[in-house]
């Protein structure tokens, strides 16, 4: 986690309205705008888009309609393809993930990275919950460790892609342990969680969203948090380093790029589009409601952050045994 | 007492005139939907739901949730009429009912796929009211080697897809298996099959496929053979669009073995309707009496699928509401509504919301009454559709193939793969090679692998894991039994043969 983008994500918040009729603003939409999500609708990202849009709508802060344009297929391929196809649009965002850097890490036909978009905004951080079911024995991450240690393999963790961020941590907390358990795949949420609640699996790492009524309704137990400080809705769980794990908490990051070639005038107004979304009322409480922490950041700061973190993914991947493209 | 009492309760906010219509609403976008090809309830429900949410709770989730069962009667309407599956559950119906069509009772088709559709749709919100809890218990149990049985017991159904040849149905069958496999591989993250393409790596769309091979192979099937005037015959007289009494007693075992069926499967989290439908089909032809009659135009042959694949929605809200798992795409949506109104689904859901969730099973009710009175009126009209001579009805399919097709991701590849999966189907269709068990096994292939991939992984490469567990051996032993059946068949011809030889 970079405490530079933390200073600037406390110093764009502390700033007022006042500093909006600051930025010249030279550029106005004079078209419909248009946000590529990649996945189908009432996916994560599909949802963050549409709840964005809501608020902008709301607060009236753009003059023109915005919409969502799904491009689902090959994780982010479709999406990032389409993104490039609009080279010098000024018309058009798209949302981002993690797996917007992953994909072209490993597949050969994903030929857009990240890096060659360009950077708008970081919007959101999703915390992690390391969570097993209510009635099982480990009590904390330090008792799973011991017993994946004690029976290597035999223990196992649901969860997504092996790009994901579940199996990238997993990746980390076992070279950090020297313990060893299995990951396995499911495509989707649901069958994650049942594969938990079943007894399937001994442990998944969750969204605080998910956890929260599965905790409530004791069906879930969540023994640690991946996150830099604990969570409000969750004040007894342990964050990783405090439960004595020094890894690096890999953040899942929602974000906003352009188009490569989009014109420096039309990035300074969509960045101060979003910075002034992110400030409303209706954002806050989105953002607390589903367990986010706001990491709003300028063009400048997210352009270094995706260079960073594409770096850092690349390393804990290769170290991890997976195949990645020689680019 | 507590179901009898919340029911009341929730009739009571179902039958509030504007719930009503909200409920009306929604079923009649859904039955919309469903007739359209390529847009989906999933979709639909995503781009609604910012316009309610300055509804209230109860009346914008019974609207929505209109929408997705709702969605599974128009879905069968295409089917029958124009051999087009309209949702990737209404496949199988495109076998028996466009055959019933053919036969000249596509009213009949029309009317047995509404009541189908009504009678296990009702039995589904039935059992969802009576033992969502116990049956949720049921679904947690289902592990990846259960998961894997329940799919080669449904593989193994292609003996009785196949038609003549088995050997050309097992062909298909391995075909669709192979086409289920490209893509990139959830367990490795490599790319399978997509030939440096980068539109192949989200694996193809089952639209897409159906489609192709159903509705244009059939377009250009019959351009072939040069028929003029109209595609299908239809009866005059209001009599003959309405289900005969010999139609429907023979569908009664259907009406039942499609409620159950579409139920049990659609409790189960990630398996979904087209598997539901699939599945039911085979049961009703594998106990059927009349096997030869299916895939030309039986009843109980549209009527089993039809009945699954409305059952499945009520099954499908089963783990949603008791436990707050979305099984598939549409209820993940329905999730998200609730979520932006600040309900959480689960086991606390009864007490803590008791207004939305008893509302919203006492509306389903209503709703599965008012789709009944909304889609019997449209039988006539429907199979009025079917005058509509072939030169101007064939690009008009033609058309929205298209349409269709590029409406999944809204791009032209996705039209090409049309139009060689078109090709594909007449070439099918021209060698005798049968259409069902390709789609069998591309809807299949993608959880077998993953489920034989993950029972693996747990445990630890013994493959003695399917045959330890009572539900998943029970399966297996079905799967073994239905294989079996062309095998004692066989033997009884060479017996037959060879008595009247040695006579």
């Amino acid at each position: 986690m970079k405490l530079s983008a933390w200073v600037a994500t406390a110093f764009a918040v502390t700033v007022t309205f006042a500093s909006a009729s600051t930025v010249q603003a030279q550029f106005t939409p004079k078209r419909p705008l248009e946000i590529a999500v990649h996945a189908g609708p009432g996916s994560g990202n599909d949802v963050f888009a549409r709840a964005l849009i809501s608020v902008i709508e709301k607060n009236k802060l753009s003059p023109v309609r915005i919409q969502v344009a799904n491009k689902p297929g090959g994780g982010s391929t479709t999406a990032a393809a389409y993104l490039a196809s609009k080279a010098g649009n000024e018309n058009t965002l798209g949302v981002f993930t993690n797996i917007w850097i992953t994909d072209p890490l490993v597949s050969a036909e994903a030929t857009n990275p990240l890096t060659s978009m360009t950077p708008v905004a970081l919007v959101i951080r999703e915390p992690g919950l390391i969570a097993v079911k209510a009635d099982s024995p480990y009590k904390t991450l330090q008792d799973f460790i011991d017993a994946a240690k004690a029976a290597p393999g035999k223990l196992s963790q649901s969860g997504g892609s092996v790009l994901a961020r579940e199996n990238v941590l997993r990746q980390l907390l076992m070279g950090a342990t020297g313990a060893d358990w299995q990951f396995i795949s499911f495509p989707s949420g649901g069958e994650r969680l049942s594969a938990l609640l079943g007894g399937h699996v001994n442990m998944m790492i969750v969204e605080p969203g998910e956890a929260t009524a599965q905790v409530r309704s004791g069906a879930m137990r969540v023994i640690a948090a991946v996150a830099e400080k604990r969570l409000p809705g969750f004040p007894d769980v342990p964050t990783l380093q405090e439960a004595g794990f020094n890894i690096p908490n890999l953040p899942q990051i929602r974000g906003i790029v352009a188009p490569p070639g989009m014109p420096k005038e039309a990035v300074a107004y969509y960045s101060d589009l979003i910075r002034k979304a992110t400030e409303t009322q209706e954002w806050k409480d989105y953002v607390v409601e589903n367990g986010f922490e706001p990491a709003f950041t300028t063009p400048e700061e997210t352009s270094k952050f995706i260079t960073e973190y594409t770096e850092q993914l690349r390393g804990i991947l290769e170290k991890a045994g997976i195949k990645l493209v020689a680019r | 007492m507590d179901i009898i009492n919340g029911l009341a309760h929730g009739f009571g906010i179902a039958l509030v005139p504007q719930n009503l219509l909200w409920c009306f609403v929604g079923c009649f976008l859904g039955t919309v939907v469903g007739i359209l090809p390529g847009l989906g309830p999933a979709a639909t429900i995503a781009i609604l739901m910012p316009l309610t949410l300055n509804m209230d709770p109860a009346g914008g989730i019974i609207m929505l949730t209109g929408i997705y069962y709702g969605a599974k009667y128009g879905g069968s309407t295409t089917s029958i009429l124009l051999n087009m599956p309209g949702e990737s559950s209404s496949v199988v119906s495109c076998i028996d009912g466009y055959q019933m069509a053919r036969n000249g009772r596509a009213g009949a088709a029309l009317g047995i796929a509404a009541i189908a559709s009504f009678i296990a749709g009702t039995v589904g919100i039935v059992l969802l009211t009576l033992v969502a809890p116990a049956v949720a218990r049921f679904a947690l149990s289902f592990s990846a080697p259960e998961y894997f049985a329940l799919m080669a017991f449904g593989l193994s159904l292609v003996v009785l897809l196949s038609g003549a040849s088995l050997l050309k149905g097992l062909l298909a069958l391995l075909v669709g298996l192979w086409l289920s496999t490209v893509g990139i591989d959830l367990f490795s993250a490599q790319s399978r099959f997509t030939f440096g393409r980068s539109e192949l790596l989200g694996g193809l769309d089952f639209v897409v496929i159906a489609i192709g091979v159903f509705a244009i192979a059939e377009i250009l099937t019959t351009i072939q053979h040069r028929q003029e005037g109209t595609l299908i015959p239809v009866p005059k007289g209001f009599r003959n669009l309405l289900p005969s009494r010999e139609e429907l007693k023979a569908s009664r075992f259907a009406f039942v073995n499609g409620s159950f069926t579409g139920f049990i499967i659609g409790v189960l989290p990630g398996a979904g309707s087209a598997i539901a439908s699939f599945i039911a089909y085979g049961i009703e032809k594998a106990v059927s009496k009349r096997k030869e009659l299916f895939g030309k135009g039986a009843p109980e042959g549209l009527a089993a699928p039809e009945g699954a694949n409305n059952a499945d929605t009520g099954g499908a809200l089963v783990p949603l509401l008791t436990l707050g798992i979305p099984g598939g795409g549409t209820t993940a949506i329905l999730l998200s509504a609730l979520v932006l109104w600040g309900i959480r689904p689960g086991p606390l859901m009864i007490t803590e919301s008791p207004d939305i969730f008893w509302g919203l099973v006492a509306s389903m009710y209503v709703g599965n009454v008012v789709l009944l009175l909304l889609n019997l009126p449209l039988v006539p009209l429907f199979a009025q559709l079917l005058r509509v001579p072939t030169w101007i009805l064939f690009p008009v399919i033609f058309g929205l193939s298209i349409i269709g097709a590029y409406s999944v991701s809204e791009r032209i590849f996705d039209v090409e793969l049309l139009a060689a999966f078109g090709l594909l189907g007449f070439l099918m269709a021209k060698t005798g090679f049968p259409s069902a068990p390709l789609i069998l096994g591309f809807v299949l292939g993608d959880a077998m692998e993953r489920a034989l991939r993950q029972s693996l992984m747990m445990s630890q490469g013994d493959l003695t894991t399917f045959f330890q567990r009572p539900i998943s051996l029970i399966l297996l032993i079905a799967a073994f039994v239905i294989l079996l059946l062309p095998l004692v068949s066989w033997f009884n011809r060479a017996r037959v043969r060879a008595i009247s030889e040695g006579a």
